[in-house]
């Protein structure tokens, strides 16, 4: 292995296993640590991945995936499968230490049959997929090092001057939402790291509360859920596709093609200029957004939310993961700062008061040493119109 | 931030949303067990109850800040002053056991006496010494 100092910038680690002389040889042109099978131990294995942009899983055989606990979790996956190996024998060896354990920000290598199967078994996304053209060991690194040095590289152009949450996010989007999808949704200056690590964290939080907003609506009749600035569609995987009819709609067109390739089975909409959802009232038993409020203004907050309660039907849920805690306006920042009792204000206003506060919680990053989310939750008050 | 230093916040306003939010969240779970009387059943909306508090709790400091300044003896001579101080430091633990609307009810009169003292102490001439300090001024911003 490689020399490790903590004081690295973070990058990428490439775990080749018994074939680490083929990795060493093919001489990567970057700053990257090579862990060979003999630097698995967890002590040094912790140590290799303190800084790790990305963990590459280049020798899955004999990678310890039982070791990938705590924050080690926040590390992206990128995973070889091993060529030479049909999909049903890679799912009985890796399935449960492995395939089941992914989120949206890991990723896969593998032929084209292994992938259909292996993706259709475990929900992948096509942004989930990287394309290798030579399974040979050191070739591969070399393909996957490229992929993510272009990934990193991609500029988004978002224009110069005072930030103005439509021109913003339809460039950014449109602009990364192709080849850098993970930056394109979350923060586009930190690491996937970073970025999956916020993930986790929202998505423990907001998991249970999807289940909540089902309920104990049978399985037969289908959960209708919005999903209000869906970008590329990540939280679409949180839900049962099958028991599920999911509808995103986003203001990028990138975006939108981008979750349409992912998630086929959805619907995927672009919205216009006018914070106006395309949808009939009372369409939906949940609408939800996450972290899309705080970007912008506090009119289109109120359209938005009020065209949210619009849509979802007597009795379904709204809920809404933003930030609630952040430093002063600037002209450069892509934040309209709203405290958390500025928003309920905002909310009873732009519904007329007819919700019911049902979940509150606070959620605080592992990065941030203070609280900066919150999930609200309201179910909406009303008789349908329609039986 | 590492594990030795304390947590200290510069910003002023993302330490009221932080708190904020906070406080948010510890009255809603309140309210959903059927917490202690101080909120449940109140009619009083979560967001304006914890507006109040954080007033109730603005103005206990306040009044400490200005018993242990050098003003301090100045202003203790002063009945209305006296009034505040027996009211919302000596006997502010009373507010604790109070039934929802007469909570309600003092934490309402903690808000109206702060902006009223507030307002005095901005005209009040010694009160430069009050005006020269960053948090009197944010106080005076979000009250006034």
């Amino acid at each position: 292995m490689e020399g490790i100092a903590t004081d690295r910038p973070e990058h990428p680690v490439f775990y080749a296993g018994r074939f680490s002389e083929q990795v060493t040889d093919a001489g990567l042109p970057g700053d990257q640590t090579v862990l060979s099978d003999w630097d698995v131990l967890p002590s040094q294995l912790s140590s290799a991945l303190e800084r790790a942009s990305v963990l590459v899983v280049l020798d899955m055989l004999s990678f310890p995936f039982e070791s990938l606990t705590g924050d080690l979790q926040d590390v992206p996956l990128i995973l070889l499968l091993p060529a030479g190996f049909d999909a049903n024998f890679l799912m009985t060896v890796f399935g449960k230490a492995a395939l089941s354990k992914l989120s949206f920000f890991d990723r896969i290598a593998a032929a084209d049959d292994v992938w259909t199967e292996v993706r259709q078994i475990y929900g992948f996304t096509e942004g989930q997929r990287l394309d290798i053209d030579d399974d040979r060991l050191g070739r591969a690194a070399a393909e996957i090092w490229a992929a993510l040095e272009a990934e990193s590289a991609l500029h988004a152009p978002l224009g110069e001057g005072a930030y103005e949450a439509d021109r913003y996010w339809t460039a950014r989007g449109d602009a990364l939402a192709g080849g850098a999808p993970h930056r394109a949704i979350c923060s586009v200056n930190h690491s996937s790291r970073f970025n999956k690590a916020i993930h986790r964290v929202q998505a423990k939080a907001l998991g249970p509360q999807f289940a909540a907003a089902r309920g104990t609506q049978a399985d037969e009749i289908p959960f209708d859920v919005l999903e209000v600035g869906a970008g590329i569609g990540r939280w679409a995987a949180s839900f049962d596709l099958a028991k599920t009819r999911f509808t995103g709609v986003d203001i990028s067109e990138g975006m939108v093609e981008a979750a349409r390739q992912n998630f086929s089975q959805c619907r995927f909409d672009l919205l216009g200029e006018e914070p106006v959802l395309p949808y009939g009232d009372e369409s939906f038993d949940l609408s939800f957004s996450v972290t899309v409020m705080h970007h912008n203004p506090t009119p289109t907050k109120w359209a938005l939310i009020s065209e949210m309660w619009r849509v979802t039907r007597p009795g379904g849920r709204l809920m809404f993961l933003e930030d609630f805690v952040s430093g002063g306006w600037s002209a450069t920042s892509t934040v309209y700062p709203m405290s958390v009792n500025e928003f309920v204000e905002l909310l009873v206003e732009a519904t007329a008061g007819q919700v019911v506060l049902e979940h509150v919680e606070s959620i605080r990053y592992r990065h941030d040493d203070f609280t900066r989310g919150g999930l609200l939750s309201v179910s909406k008050l009303g008789v349908a119109k329609t039986w | 931030m590492s594990e030795n230093d304390f947590y200290r916040p510069e910003d002023l306003d993302r330490l009221r949303m932080e708190n904020e939010l906070l406080a948010f969240e510890v009255r809603f779970l309140k309210a959903r067990s059927g917490g202690p009387p101080d909120v449940a059943g109140s009619p009083v909306s979560l967001s304006r109850m914890t507006h109040l508090e954080e007033a109730e709790t603005d103005l206990k400091l306040l009044l400490r800040r200005i018993n242990n300044s050098p003003l301090g003896p100045v202003a203790r001579t002063n009945k209305n002053f006296k009034t505040l101080n027996n009211r919302y430091l000596k006997r502010s633990e009373d507010a604790m056991s109070m039934a929802p609307a007469q909570r309600v009810a003092y934490l309402e009169g903690a808000e109206r006496d702060l902006v009223l003292l507030l307002g005095r102490l901005g005209r009040w001439p010694l009160g430069v010494a009050f005006r020269r300090r960053k948090s009197f001024r944010t106080l005076q911003e979000r009250y006034l």
